[in-house]
Order: C-alpha cells, then structure tokens, then sequence
C-alpha cells in the first residue's frame, strides 16, 4: 500500500482524529481501572515501612516477597484454598446442573405450573441477594448447617440467571433434534445429557466459568455461614490476616492477590468464554 | 415391513381443525407421497403417523397394530427430516449410531451396523466427519443413513429434498427411488412439489385443506383429476382453465362448450343431465394439448396473442393472452415465436377436462 492509495479528505481526517481521542479516553479509563490492582502488587512487594511511608511512588526501589512469605507461613491460607476450592467447585457443578435441568423443562416440556414457573424465576431476578441473606442465615442455623460446606454451598445455587441463559439456548434450537432423538428412543435425561448440551458446549462452559468466579469472589454469604477459621473460604480469610496484622498492607495486599489469583488466571486462561457468559447474562438482565 | 392405516383421523389445534376425519391406506411396501399446498396438513398427517404430534381423534395402526397411543420409538418407523437434524457435535458414525447407541447396542454391533448403513448409502469415506463438513446431499444421506439403521417397517419423508438445489434434487430422488426399489420397505413421502411426488410415488394422496381430495396412481391423477383442485395442482406448467358454459344435453353424443367470445369447444359426452342449460362450467386442458396454429385456421378454437416465449431446448412453453384469458401452450423444442405474435390455438375437444360450478370434475363417458 502506498500513500496514494489513502486520498486525504478532510472527513477522514475527522474521523481519525476522533478515533485517537477516543483510544486516549479509553487508555485513561483503562489507567484509572487498572491502578488500584497495580497499587496493590505493587504494595505487597513492598516492605511495611515502605508501605506507610509518606510520599507518592510508582515503584519500589526494595521489592520482596516478604508479605507473600509471611501471609503462607503465619496464616491458614492453604485450608481457605481448599474450603473455596471445594465450595466453588461443587457451587459450579451444582448450578450448571440443576440450572440446565431447570431450563430444559421450562424450554422443552409441557407440565401444569410450567409458565407460573417460568414468571417465578424471572421474578426471582428482582430479588437481590442481600434482601434473602437473614432468611438464608435462618434456615440453614435452623437445619444445623451454619459452618459447614452445605452451609455455605446450598444458598449460592440460586442462580436464576443461568437458568435463563439456558432456556434461551434451548428454545434457540430447531425442534427437530429432540424430534428425532424422540424417535430414536431417547428418555428426556438423554435428550439433555446427549443432545441439548453437548450442542451447547460453549454456552456451559463460558456459563460454568462464570458461575466459579462469582463463587471464588463471594464474601457476603461465607462470611456469615462461616464461624471457624477452619472452614472460611479465602475471601473471608483474607479478613483474618487484616486482623491479625493490624495495619501491614503489605501482609494484607499479599493476601488479598493471593486470594484473587486463581480467579485472574481463569479469566486470563477462558478469556474468551468469560467475556462470552458476561455478554449472555448482561443481554439477559439488560 | 407394514402396511398404514388412518382410520377417521382428525386433528384440531385449538379451535382450528387441520385434518377432518381422514381415512388413508398406504398398502406394505408402497411408496406413497402426500401432495399438497403449505397449510394443506400433510406434515401435521406425517407427524401423527410418526407419533409425533397426538390425534384428536380416530386411530392410527402400522402393521395391523393400533399405535394412537404409542410413543414414537416403540412405532417402528423411523422419520426423515427436512433440514435433516444431525447432530452438528457427533460425527457421521455417531450420528448414524445414535439411536443405536440410546439403545444400549454394543460399540462392536453398533460399527456393523453402521458400516452397512454406510455402505449401502457409500458413506464409508465420510463416517469421520462431522456434519458442518458435509454437503447438502451427503448430509440428506447422512439423516437417511440414520434412519435406516433403525431397520424401520415404515420410513417417513418430511420434504427431505426442499433444501437442495435443483440438481442435487434430481439426484437424490433417483437414490431414494433405488433405495425403496432395493429395500421394498413401505415408505410415506410429504412434499409440496408434484415432480416429486410424480417421480418417486406409486401412489399419491393430493391433500386439501385437510382432506383427501383425491389419491391414486400418478397417471391416474394426471389423466384423470377429481376435481379442479387436483387437475391445478397436478402437472407442470398447470392446466389451463377456462370459463364456459354448458349447451345442454339434449341426449347426443357430444356436450359443447361456449368459451368467452362465443368460442364453442365440443367434448365427448358427460354422465347426467347436471349441465342446465347456459348452466357455468369451467373446462381444462394441458398446455402440452393445446396447439399452435395460424390465427386464421378455421380449426382454431382461440385466437390470441403470445406475451412470453420460455424456450428450455426440449420445448418451448408460449404464454398466450385469449379473450378467455391467459394460455399456456407447450410447443415443440426450438420453435422459434416473437412475443406479440398473433397465433390461434386448437383446443382438442376429447383431452378437454370439464369441471361443474362446485369445481368437481365430469369425466367423458364411456
């Protein structure tokens, strides 16, 4: 391409200009997001002194990993690993389960209720989970489950979203793959498992990505199930290392990349898929 | 392999009734298309038949055995569909296997079988693939293959050509006529397209809305429609149909026919004395039996004008504008004709069709 073959007028001149203002707008909001995650590795590789030190500096001239090594020795990080390895497992599962069978039936079948049924869930939407977070607390204290993996587990599965996301795909598909499973035998627990998902793999994956992250993030509700440092997750836990440091950032920041790591490199490993399952449940509740 | 019976079948969706009070026979091994306009119901038929959609009321039996009731797997029959219904994330084994695999088969049986589907079909160098990588007419035989693994006692057709092109549709009707040459097996057909239903058929049902309006041979219904319905429905180019009315019989040999214009056609003589005098009939006859002739022929019944000329090389179709209204002629190959061209047409009287008011057809007599 030469020169030539881009005729200067003054249209596309505007144009471009436009264009650069917006990237320079975009790179300012993408500084502005990215600070505060910066700011805080930056403060975890840093000393405490040097974390509470007066001034403003973009960089340490002392880097350490003293804060990780402190936050892996002198805390129970690894058991918090597991407790919110554990519940946002099974969480995941659970709900990308029980939401596809649950859309599958609004979508596919015919039973009385089915359409009261259907207005419940997107009426469960205007509900946020705040306002059912004593009912939650309530119930499961009552069935004895407060500061145990069902305690934290069971009022994290309603996920209404998903349920949505699923019976959009499924009413999506032409109703002649289940007419021909039908006709060649199959139950309605094959018509899901062998037909429906399988030929909507990416929506459960990026749907199932999705859903972990919201588990590993969660605070609210583990912070309440929970009582024993034993059986807090790691977004809880990270509350303990504040406490029990009192004001070293840099132990408390060292934590808190620690326990948004695992999420960071799911999202840096299904990047894609992720930005997917945003713009389905964002179309959803748009 | 089984005969199918529809017994006083009707079909209501809400307060609409797309089938009303149907009875059908398709005999064990035939092959036998059901005909008709969109919204005619042969699908909704076909689909009852396969246990797909529930019968108001009436009974369906396959074999001598009443299935009304029967869930779709336990018919026998097995069902083609029109945009196919492959399952884009298993392969051609897979997919042909599928209903195999539901079944429990072993892996080992379900390979055997599958590989003779596939040769039968020659799928053998496409069992690997998945259906995105498939034309349209291996993917329409990927979806017979699937069927055909069932060994169903009825195979059913819903428009399984309508998404292939014209050539490939030439092709597939002719392995479709092989394979039910080769099988034997009782197959029922559903299209809109009378090509179809004329080539691959040995019986037609032409269905109107939600009735049989007339079944039989090709030739049959070619030669001899019931009713006006059929006589435009069945044939390429459509019958010509012109208004007329009826001389009445005074007991003689032949019936004339005054055209617009005062255009008198003689027909051989018709059953009864249903033709009053003046009484409005319409007559029809097949472009191919109507004859190009010069405007000034005496044996001409009409004279007109030619608006379009479509020459296809083996003939020529002439659409010429009467005084009775709009023609079509078929003339031979290569006949070289100018739009605008005055022409007259001879009608033969004895190839004329003649439908009364309520569009029923009155057959010549003897």
């Amino acid at each position: 391409m030469t020169a030539a073959a881009f005729p200067r007028n003054p249209a596309a001149r505007r144009w471009n200009i436009g264009s650069i203002l917006l990237m320079v707008l975009t790179l300012i909001c993408a500084a502005i997001w990215f600070f505060p995650i910066y700011w805080a590795l930056l403060t975890s590789i840093r000393t405490d002194d040097e974390a509470v030190r007066a001034g403003f500096s973009l960089w340490t001239s002392h880097p350490t990993l003293g804060g990780y090594l402190y936050v892996i020795q002198h805390s129970n990080i690894a058991r918090w690993y597991l407790n919110s390895t554990i519940t946002s497992v099974a969480i995941t599962v659970l709900v990308v389960f029980m939401a596809a069978c649950c859309g599958y039936a609004i979508s596919q079948l015919r039973f009385p209720g089915r359409t009261l049924l259907w207005w419940v869930i997107l009426a469960s939407f205007m509900v946020p989970v705040q306002a059912l977070i004593v009912n939650h607390f309530i119930i499961i204290a009552k069935v004895n489950l407060l500061n145990t993996y069902p305690g934290i587990i069971l009022p994290m599965l309603l996920s209404p979203v998903t349920v949505i996301v699923y019976k959009q795909f499924f009413d999506g598909l032409p109703r002649e793959f289940r007419e021909a499973a039908v006709m060649d035998g199959a139950t309605e627990l094959q018509l899901l498992f062998r037909v429906f998902i399988p030929m909507n793999w990416g929506v459960t994956t990026a749907l199932a990505i999705i859903t972990f992250i919201g588990a590993w993030n969660s605070f609210l509700w583990p912070f309440l199930a929970t009582k024993t440092e034993d059986m807090m997750t790691v977004t809880v836990g990270i509350t303990e290392v504040q406490d029990a440091f009192g004001v070293a950032y840099a132990r408390v920041l060292a934590g808190a990349v620690m326990a948004g790591l695992p999420v960071a490199l799911a999202y840096l490993l299904f990047q894609r898929k992720v930005t997917q399952a945003i713009t389905l449940s964002a179309g959803i509740k748009g | 392999m089984a005969s199918v019976e529809l017994n006083s079948i009707t079909k209501t969706f809400g307060a609409v009734e797309v089938i009303r009070g149907l009875n059908l026979k398709v005999e064990d091994g035939s092959f036998c298309a059901l005909l008709g306009p969109s919204g005619c119901g042969k699908s909704t038929l076909l689909r009852m038949i396969a246990g797909l959609e529930t019968v108001t009321d009436g009974s369906v039996q396959i074999g001598g055995t009443d299935v009304t009731y029967e869930v779709p797997a336990k018919r026998r029959v097995a069902m083609v569909f029109q945009n196919y219904a492959l399952y884009p994330h298993l392969t051609v084994a897979q997919n042909i296997c599928f209903s195999l695999s539901l079944a429990g088969v072993s892996k080992a049986s379900q390979k055997e079988q599958g590989d003779r589907v596939a040769k039968l079909l020659q799928l053998e160098d496409l069992m690997g693939r998945r259906p995105a990588e498939l034309s349209g007419g291996q993917r329409q035989r990927v979806a017979i293959g699937r069927a055909l693994v069932r060994n169903p006692e009825v195979f059913l057709f819903d428009e399984p050509l309508s998404n292939l092109d014209a050539l490939l549709r030439v092709q597939m009707r002719l392995e479709l006529a092989k394979l039910h040459n080769e099988l034997k097996t009782t197959m029922i057909y559903v299209t809109h397209d009378q090509v179809e239903a004329m080539t691959l058929a040995d019986k037609i049902v032409v269905l109107d809305k939600g009735r049989i309006s007339q079944s039989g041979t090709p030739l049959e219904l070619y030669n001899a429609p019931a009713n006006r319905f059929v006589a435009g429905f069945i044939g390429s180019p459509a019958m010509n149909f012109l208004d007329g009315s009826a001389d009445a019989d005074a007991g003689g040999a032949a019936l004339t026919v005054t055209l617009a214009g005062n255009r008198p056609v003689t027909l051989p003589r018709r059953a009864a004395a249903a033709f009053a005098a003046g009484g409005k009939v319409q007559i029809g006859i097949r472009p191919e039996h109507v004859q190009l002739c010069d405007p000034s022929d005496s044996a001409a019944t009409l004279q007109g004008k030619t608006t379009v000329v479509e020459q296809l090389g083996n003939t020529t179709f002439v659409y010429v504008d009467t005084a009775s209204g709009q023609m079509i002629v078929e003339a031979e190959g290569g006949r070289q004709i100018a739009p605008g061209t005055a022409v007259g047409l001879r009608i033969d009287g004895a190839r004329v069709h003649l439908f009364d008011a309520t569009g029923a057809a009155w057959p010549a007599l003897g």
